[in-house]
Formats: structure tokens, C-alpha cells, sequence
């Protein structure tokens, strides 16, 4: 299982995760800052648990965000 | 009279500036300015205060909203505009058109910021179409910045308010080695983009340049080649006023509260005393000495005077004279007897040093601990885990926090 976590209140809104991971990521029109798609919110970390599927992009998405809030964990 | 602005990226320094006699201050809020990481940036909760605070010191406010724009962040801008309506900010600070047509179509006054790096009188003319107040690019010279300011007398060029375009400056701080505002190294390397507010400033590092061929490693003489030294216009603010600049903008939102304090009161200093009749260069040479206090890279006046370019830093961060070291917090203040009683968490404190106390009401307040009381006695030094009291004639607030100043 992938375990993926998002501390949303850091995010700059600079749309790198939603491009690189459509699937979990998506941009807020709300508020600009990118939301983690189905996620439960504790204290500000966003977390989903998915499927190993999302692996390869997920971990593009984190190695790509400029303010490093994701984080990715296979379990 | 030149109008002094101030940055300010947290409630300390916005009372600092405030206090050192800033006519106005300029501040970010969440994602969406040039100071994105910053972890002390307001939140659109705080517009409110802000405006209240600044209004009551007579201190204009100028809220900055300069990155480029998505698609996905033109909602927010609304909001951020509306509020700035509403709650009385003076005006935005712009760049990205977006946020230039709505603030315009709301009639927020609009300031045109240094990522649109205007050069020239046309330009200027082209944006007096939605704004009064334009920051001209750092990389102009003096006389091209004095050309600009008189073709705008001549030509009347106005704004939306229907007074004549005000020309601002940056008078001090950091320099960017890319021309203002357009460099993507930070980009390219690390994906953090310095056009959304988030440079790493990997320009400010050493680096060698290697021969891909034959691998050879080249020593280049000045090794922090694109990490210039801080812009200072203290020794030459006679010839900016002179320039016709109607506002000098001070660098630094990222920056410490004792920052903005020793910063904004130096050039206050010397803007009184130029319309005073009183400034001399030497005199600007000298307060030039209590702003290298504080965190600086080394000064040059940048592109102003129009010298020869590139003057670099010598060495990695700050140049300052002075450091602070924390000691501890405020505990109370008993206002009759304008005692402070303090917590030291860490150091000690000893009889006649320079202390520095800042916190989000106080703003920035430097002295003396002339004297020291530990459980009544008084004592020559403190240790850490004292509950102490100092005499002092400002009051402070619970969680402050007491440093000492030392020299660097």
C-alpha cells in the first residue's frame, strides 16, 4: 500500500504535483494551493493510503515540489 | 518629501518599521508574493489589524501581489483584492495583468512592481493607464531614473488618481545577479521557482567552472561571482532625491525585525536631515557604519551611479558587525515601577550589555541592561534558569524574546 502525505498549508501553488501525478494531485481554484485528492486531514497533514499503482508518480510529484510537503511511503 | 517604505514580513517588524519612522510599509500574504517561503507571512486574517495599526501611525500600506498568476490562482486574487477593499489597505503592490485589470476594475490603487521592470518613459506611460506609483528597474542609472521623472512632469503623465506618476526607487538591500525579478535559475535547478516567490538563492554560493573535456577545474578569482553585494544609497541620497524619486523602497521582507528597525531609522535619519539642509555624504558615510550592524553582504550603489558592474561578495551571508544571542523570554512588566522581569533559557546576561528585545506589539527595542536584579539582589551576571528584573522605560509583553548584542 502507498501511503501519501501532504502539508497543504506550505504549498506555493506552483501546480509541479498536479502535472506530474493527476491522479492524487489537483489544484485548488478555491484557494491556488494544490489539493491530495481523497485525503484525510490531521492537524494539516493531508494523507491518503492508495494503491502501489501511483508509485512512479507520486514520488515525481515529490521529488519535483520546490517546497518539499510531500511525502511518499510504501508500507 | 521622499515617502520611506519599509518592508515587513512578520508583526515585529511591521511595529519596527512603524516605530523607526517608515511612511509606509509593504507585506505579503499566504502563497501569492515574492517571499512565498517565508513562514512569517501574514495571512489574509491579519488585513484587518494591519490596516488598523498602520492607520492609526499614519503609515500607508501597500500589500504585495507580484508573483506571475495560474489559472488555478485567479480566485484567490479575487479574494485578496476584495479584502484589500474592504479592509483599507492602500493599495497592491502588481506585476501579472490578471491581478492589474481586477484591482483596477475594483478601483484598488495599484503600485507597479519591480518584476515588470520598467525602463522607460513609454512604459511608464503604458502603465499609467492603471497605476500611480511605479518602481523603475534597479539596473537603470541615476540619470536615466532623473530623464524618466522629468518626461513625466513634461508629458503629465497621470494616473488613474489624477496625480502626476510617482517614480520609486530601491534605496537598500539585496541584489539580485539576474536583471531584477527574471532570473529561473533557482528554476532549473531545483524547481522553485523565484518568479512564484520561492529562489532558493542558489546564486549566493560558491562555484567553480569545470572544463568538460579535459575535466580541468578553473579557479575563478572572486569566488562568489554571482552573488553581488547589497544595494546602499545612504552616501548618495542627495542625488536620488534630486533624481526626482518620490519613493524609496528598502529591501527585505525576508529579513529581521532589528533589520527593518536599524534600516528604516538610518535612512530616516537621513532623509530628515537632507530636507533639513544638513546631509552631507559624510554624514550618509556615517550612518553607513550603524547599517553595517546589521545583516549585509557588503555595499555598493549598485547600477545608480553608473560604475563600472559587478561587485561581489566576499563571503557567504552576512557581513553585520553585530550578532544577536538569544537569552530568554519576557515574563512581565510592572508599568509603575518600569521593571521587566525576564526568563533566561540560555547565556547569561551581565551588567551593561547592549540588549535587544523584539516581539509582535513591542516591535524592536534595543538598549542597555544598566542594571540587574535577580530575587531582589541586585547581581553582576545572570545564569541560565534566573527569573531576572531589569529597569527599563518601554514596556514589554509576556513571550517576547531578550537577546544580547554582541559583536560579529
Amino acid at each position: 500500500m502507498l501511503v501519501v502525505t501532504l502539508q497543504r498549508d506550505k504549498c506555493i501553488g506552483c501546480n509541479y504535483c498536479a502535472e506530474l501525478c493527476p491522479e492524487l494531485f489537483r489544484m485548488s481554484k478555491k484557494d491556488g494551493k494544490t489539493v491530495l485528492l481523497k485525503s484525510r486531514d490531521r492537524k494539516g497533514f493531508h494523507t491518503i493510503n492508495t494503491n502501489e499503482i501511483h508509485t512512479y508518480e507520486a514520488e515525481q510529484a515529490k521529488k519535483a515540489c520546490p517546497v518539499n510537503i510531500i511525502s511518499v511511503k510504501t508500507v | 518629501m521622499i515617502e520611506l517604505m519599509a518592508p515587513c514580513g512578520g508583526w515585529e517588524a511591521l511595529q519596527a518599521a512603524i516605530d523607526n519612522g517608515a511612511d509606509s510599509v509593504y507585506f505579503g500574504v499566504d502563497q501569492l508574493n515574492m517571499r512565498a517561503r517565508a513562514t512569517m507571512n501574514f495571512t489574509l486574517g491579519d488585513l484587518p489589524e494591519i490596516a488598523e495599526r498602520c492607520s492609526k501611525a499614519g503609515v500607508r500600506t501597500y500589500l504585495t501581489l507580484n508573483t506571475i498568476i495560474y489559472d488555478h490562482d485567479l480566485s484567490i486574487i479575487k479574494k485578496v483584492i476584495d479584502e484589500v477593499k474592504n479592509t483599507g489597505i492602500t493599495a497592491i503592490i502588481a506585476s501579472d495583468q490578471a491581478v492589474i485589470a481586477y484591482a483596477r476594475q475594483k478601483e484598488v490603487e495599484i503600485h507597479i512592481s519591480t518584476q515588470l521592470n520598467v525602463t522607460n518613459i513609454e512604459t511608464v506611460k503604458f502603465y499609467a493607464m492603471f497605476a500611480d506609483t511605479m518602481v523603475l528597474s534597479r539596473e537603470l542609472s541615476l540619470s536615466q531614473v532623473k530623464k524618466i521623472t522629468e518626461q513625466i512632469v513634461k508629458e503629465d503623465v497621470r494616473g488613474p488618481n489624477g496625480e502626476l506618476i510617482e517614480i520609486e526607487i530601491f534605496g537598500h538591500g539585496a541584489l539580485c545577479v539576474a536583471v531584477s525579478g527574471k532570473c529561473y535559475m533557482s528554476l532549473h535547478t531545483d524547481n522553485s521557482s523565484a518568479n512564484r516567490g520561492a529562489c532558493i538563492q542558489n546564486c549566493r554560493k560558491k562555484y567553480t567552472v569545470i572544463d568538460q573535456e579535459t575535466g580541468t577545474e578553473l579557479a575563478i578569482d572572486n569566488e562568489y561571482i554571482m552573488s553581488p553585494k547589497d544595494l546602499c544609497t545612504i552616501d548618495f541620497l542627495d542625488q536620488v532625491i534630486d533624481a526626482g524619486v518620490k519613493v524609496l523602497k528598502i529591501e527585505g521582507r525576508g529579513k529581521a525585525p532589528e533589520y527593518v528597525a536599524t534600516v528604516t531609522r538610518c535612512y530616516r535619519k537621513a532623509i530628515d536631515a537632507y530636507y533639513a539642509g544638513t546631509y552631507t555624504t559624510e554624514f550618509g558615510k556615517e550612518l553607513m557604519k550603524e547599517l553595517e550592524t546589521v545583516y549585509n553582504r557588503g555595499f555598493w550603489g549598485g547600477y545608480y551611479l553608473g560604475q563600472e558592474l559587478g561587485e561581489f561578495s566576499s563571503k557567504p551571508g552576512s557581513l553585520a558587525t553585530q550578532k544577536k544571542v538569544y537569552l530568554g523570554k519576557g515574563v512581565h512588566y510592572y508599568p509603575k515601577a518600569k521593571i521587566a522581569e525576564f526568563k533566561i533559557e540560555a547565556q547569561s546576561l551581565k551588567k551593561g550589555d547592549k540588549i535587544l528585545i523584539t516581539g509582535p506589539t513591542t516591535g524592536v527595542y534595543e538598549t542597555v541592561a544598566e542594571s540587574i536584579f535577580v530575587d531582589d539582589e541586585q547581581v553582576a551576571e545572570t545564569k541560565k534558569g534566573d527569573q531576572c528584573t531589569i529597569p527599563l522605560e518601554q514596556r514589554i509583553r509576556l513571550s517576547d524574546k531578550l537577546y544580547k548584542i554582541v559583536e560579529a
